[in-house]
């Protein structure tokens, strides 16, 4: 059975505002969950909270929305337990940078084969338009009257600093391109992190909306970047904030072994010499 | 001849005071006897001082024993530093390093004229015969095992196996230094001779500490996914899955933090695997928010908090009872969690088994309140039949119910089957916000009471238990003790003690703490008329929390103290006695508050 778009998207209607980038983001993951062509039941989708954290409820796989950024430890965990699951994480910047934020770099070293999404719209949306680790210096906002005295957090060098096998940035306003990212993505095998620009159309900066990617955008492929190669990546990477690059930045050529492989290969030499459960306690036998 | 031993020894981290005591309790348990060793450490990383409690007995040891009848000192300076933990009295024997140069008239000790003073060179010993003072604390176990004829057969046989790879001259080293204690021990003979009496029969025993008991009760149970974050006192318990958990399919990762700790653990329940976390009560406080999320979400989840003293870093090697409030109460929004409490090694096994039992039966987390002594404390224990046990899995729908499935759906029980990750047609929306029968969210908020009803209801049936608490003594007596956690073992042998003493007296073990089974307590406090309930908290956590959900007693009060000062048995008995007295006092109309 081929499985289409229309196969992940559940009969939840969006709480986002009309005119969010949300929108544009799940509408690139059910398209590019059918062209993978895993069947829901098989996927485990986890989130943290905020406006872009509601996502998996709108995709027909297992959901899990839990508490604010701990998406990834709880994704891990489901991975680890069951690793023949796709398993992917989304949130936004705040979720996953601000009070999630110390999660990422062990996921990233753990390197389980795990997705994650994060919708980055420098800005607090669900708590309507405070500041948020990646919004700007000297933005004004009900938090930072006067404007932000703060340098925002870089999410492309962050993860790639930590050695992240798969670094990539999209924005809804190229579907199609947002789309292949996150199916490169979920093919990776290894921890893939996507950063989306995606617009908060109610708190956002009126520059940073939709419409304003589509003149902004430079996919990195038109500037002839070569996404094996970590220095220009890192070099890409350091315009987050004044360039709107997007495609993958970085991608392990050879990707290392995931955290599960080898989990699996230590069970596999471990198992044989398992007592019977029931005879645990042998090992505290005096005789 | 006597019939228990209570030994203990203090000196630096180095001196081997700890495998000393190890050697003599492997070796006691393997001569048939009945022991137990609690280990006491200040809270330097290396160094620093270190010490062990020894109790070896003929009978079923409850307890690490009150003052000590042999004390061993390598330093004064180290042993004095343990105060109240290695209290000396004027029946003990004392042994301690010559070197130190203290006259054995002139001991640093407080008000005390101990029975025996042995000054020995130990370092000496060790030197001239084993050519290193390091075999001193073998020359300890010479001594000891020639003064009171503990481990003569044992200790020897245990210290071969262990240093058999080692080479043989290590062995021969340690040889000679204990024959030399022995011959030194003869030389200088106890006033009054003091031998521990030989074992009634040898019955094959289990050896270990209550966090690898608990650990080894999740793996009998099916656990098959540990996530956690080092913490004293609870950190054995990964160490134990680390070497354990892959044998058995499962697996374990060492999370950055406590809230990760738990957060893996959640996940993997959510995947359909049963999961467990260990901490203590400064991770609990970090767990507390995802404990909530599990709740809510109904997810299966047992947590250990092997508690320490608190609060923030607190006593961090020490044992306290003072998490209970932390246990019960420590969630925003209605929440009830089941809360079990071990009171030794031997009862970790079952327990825990329990608590994996009803964290998937009922799909709630369960906390293990363990705490410091338990843990870390080793101690003989009969073999444990495990065929008596059952063990539960989580209930799971079937193909008719996964046609419309809801998973939330409201039922008699309270308790809906819960699908996983992988199962066609069960798919769902986990969350903490709340949410319908089908799990998608709701702000609604009949449906919110309705939910709020179902995640209370299921845990009914727990209140119903009485499995769960162990009522010693006669049940009709009208005098009456409450312990928990590891003041149970000491309660126990004041109650002994108190029949002993010609006191209609019975004590109450409850292993389930909460929801607080009102029938259970309600038969155990009828017709008490005086009564204490023993626990080491400055508030007397138990006893507040029993207040909220039944009227006690008048004449039931509180006996609690701070960790890191455990309760002697006679102490239990006398405040007992005062108790009685002010009950008395009291119908003459002249209240006495405690």
């Amino acid at each position: 059975m081929t499985l289409t778009a229309k196969d992940f998207k559940s009969d939840l209607k969006p709480i986002w505002c009309p005119g969010c980038g949300d929108f544009g983001v799940v509408q690139a993951m059910y398209r590019a969950l059918a062209a993978i062509g895993r069947p829901p039941h098989e996927i485990a989708f986890v989130s943290g909270i905020g406006c872009s954290s509601r996502i998996p409820g709108y995709t027909t796989a297992y959901g899990f929305n839990s508490v604010h950024g701990r998406a990834l430890p709880i994704a891990q965990g489901i991975k680890l337990a069951r690793p023949q699951l796709l398993v992917l994480a989304a949130g936004g910047d705040g979720d996953g940078f601000s009070i999630g934020g110390g999660h990422v770099p062990h996921a990233i070293r753990r390197n389980m084969d795990i997705t994650y999404v994060v919708m980055d719209n420098q800005i607090y949306g669900l708590t309507k338009g405070q500041l948020s680790p990646t919004s700007p210096r000297g933005l004004q906002t009900v938090t930072s009257v006067g404007g932000s005295l703060e340098q925002p957090i870089n999410p492309l060098l962050y993860v790639l600093a930590y050695g992240a096998g798969f670094v990539a940035q999209g924005t809804p306003a190229d579907m199609a391109g947002l789309t292949s990212i996150i199916e490169e993505a979920i093919r990776y095998p290894g921890f893939a992190f996507v950063n989306v620009q995606s617009p908060c159309v109610t708190y956002g900066r009126e520059d940073q909306q939709i419409k304003a990617h589509r003149e902004q955008m430079k996919t990195l492929v038109s500037l002839g970047h070569d996404a094996t190669n970590m220095a220009d990546a890192l070099a890409r990477a350091q315009h987050y904030g004044s360039e709107l690059y997007t495609g993958v930045f970085y991608k392990n050529p050879e990707p290392p072994q995931t955290f599960e492989a080898q989990a699996r290969e230590r069970q596999t030499q471990l198992g044989p010499s398992a007592r019977p459960r029931d005879r645990i306690l042998d090992m505290f036998r005096q005789h | 001849m006597t019939t228990d031993l209570v030994i203990g020894m203090a000196g630096s981290g180095g001196d081997g005071i700890v495998s000393a005591g190890e050697a003599l309790l492997s070796a006691a348990a393997s001569e048939g006897y009945h022991a137990m060793m609690t280990k006491s450490f200040g809270s330097q990383i290396r160094g620093g001082e270190s010490s062990c409690r020894v109790r070896l007995s003929t009978e079923p040891v409850l307890n690490p024993g009150g003052t000590l009848d042999v004390a061993v000192a390598l330093n004064w300076d180290d042993f004095l530093k343990f105060g109240g933990e290695l209290p000396v009295g004027g029946n003990t024997v004392v042994i301690y390093e010559s070197k130190t140069g203290v006259a054995p008239d002139k001991l640093p000790l407080t008000g005390v004229v101990p029975a025996e003073v042995f000054p020995v060179p130990l370092q000496d010993l060790a030197k001239e015969f084993a050519g290193t003072e390091k075999a001193k604390n073998t020359v300890i176990l010479g001594l000891l095992a020639g003064w009171f004829g503990v481990g003569s057969k044992g200790v020897l046989a245990g210290l071969k196996k262990r240093l058999a790879k080692k080479g043989p001259e290590l062995f021969e080293a340690n040889e000679r230094a204990f024959q030399a204690a022995l011959r030194y021990a003869s030389e200088h003979p106890l006033a009054r001779p003091r031998s521990l009496r030989a074992p009634p029969k040898l019955l094959p025993k289990l050896l270990t500490d209550g966090n690898d008991m608990c650990a080894a009760a999740a793996i009998f149970a099916g656990c098959q996914f540990f996530s956690g974050y080092p913490i004293t006192p609870s950190t054995e318990i990964m160490q134990f899955m680390s070497r354990e958990i892959w044998k058995y399919g499962g697996a374990l990762v060492q999370c950055e933090d406590e809230i990760a700790g738990i957060g893996a653990a959640v996940g993997a329940s959510f995947a359909g695997k049963k999961a467990m976390t260990a901490t203590s009560g400064p991770g609990m406080s970090l767990k507390a928010e995802m404990m909530g999320l599990a709740t809510i979400a109904e997810l299966p989840l047992v947590i250990v908090n092997v508690q320490r003293g608190g609060p923030s870093t607190g006593l961090p090697t020490k044992t306290e009872q003072a998490d209970l409030f932390q246990a019960v109460f420590s969630a925003h929004g209605d929440v009830a969690r089941p809360i079990l409490a071990p009171t030794c090694v031997a009862d970790s096994f079952g327990l825990t088994v329990e608590a994996f039992n009803m964290a998937e039966e009922y799909q709630t987390p369960v906390i293990i309140l363990s705490d410091q002594e338990i843990s870390q404390r080793k101690e003989t224990c009969d073999p444990i039949d495990t065929s008596t046990l059952r063990v539960i899995d989580r209930l799971v729908p079937g193909p008719a119910e996964l046609e419309d499935y809801k998973r939330y759906r409201f039922t008699e029980s309270g308790v809906s089957p819960i699908s996983h990750p992988g199962m066609r047609g069960g798919n769902y929306l986990a969350a903490g916000i709340e949410h319908n029968e089908h799990g998608d969210p709701t702000a609604n908020g009949v449906m919110h009471a309705r939910m709020n009803g179902k995640r209370f209801d299921k845990l009914r049936p727990l209140q119903a238990r009485k499995d769960l608490f162990k009522v010693y003594g006669d049940p009709d007596a009208p005098f009456a003790l409450v312990a928990w956690g590891s003041t149970a073992g000491v309660a126990r042998e004041a109650l002994a003690l108190a029949q002993a003493d010609g006191l209609k007296a019975k004590l109450m073990v409850p292993y389930l703490l909460f929801p607080v089974a009102i029938a259970a307590w309600t038969s155990f406090f009828a017709g008490v008329q005086a009564g204490l309930i023993v626990e080491q908290s400055h508030q007397g956590q138990l006893h507040k929390l029993l207040r909220m959900y039944l009227d006690l007693p008048r004449g039931v009060a509180s006996f609690a103290r701070s960790g890191a000062n455990p309760f002697q048995p006679k102490e239990i008995v006398a405040k007992l006695r005062r108790r009685l007295d002010n009950q008395r006092t009291d119908r003459d109309g002249q209240p006495h508050e405690e």
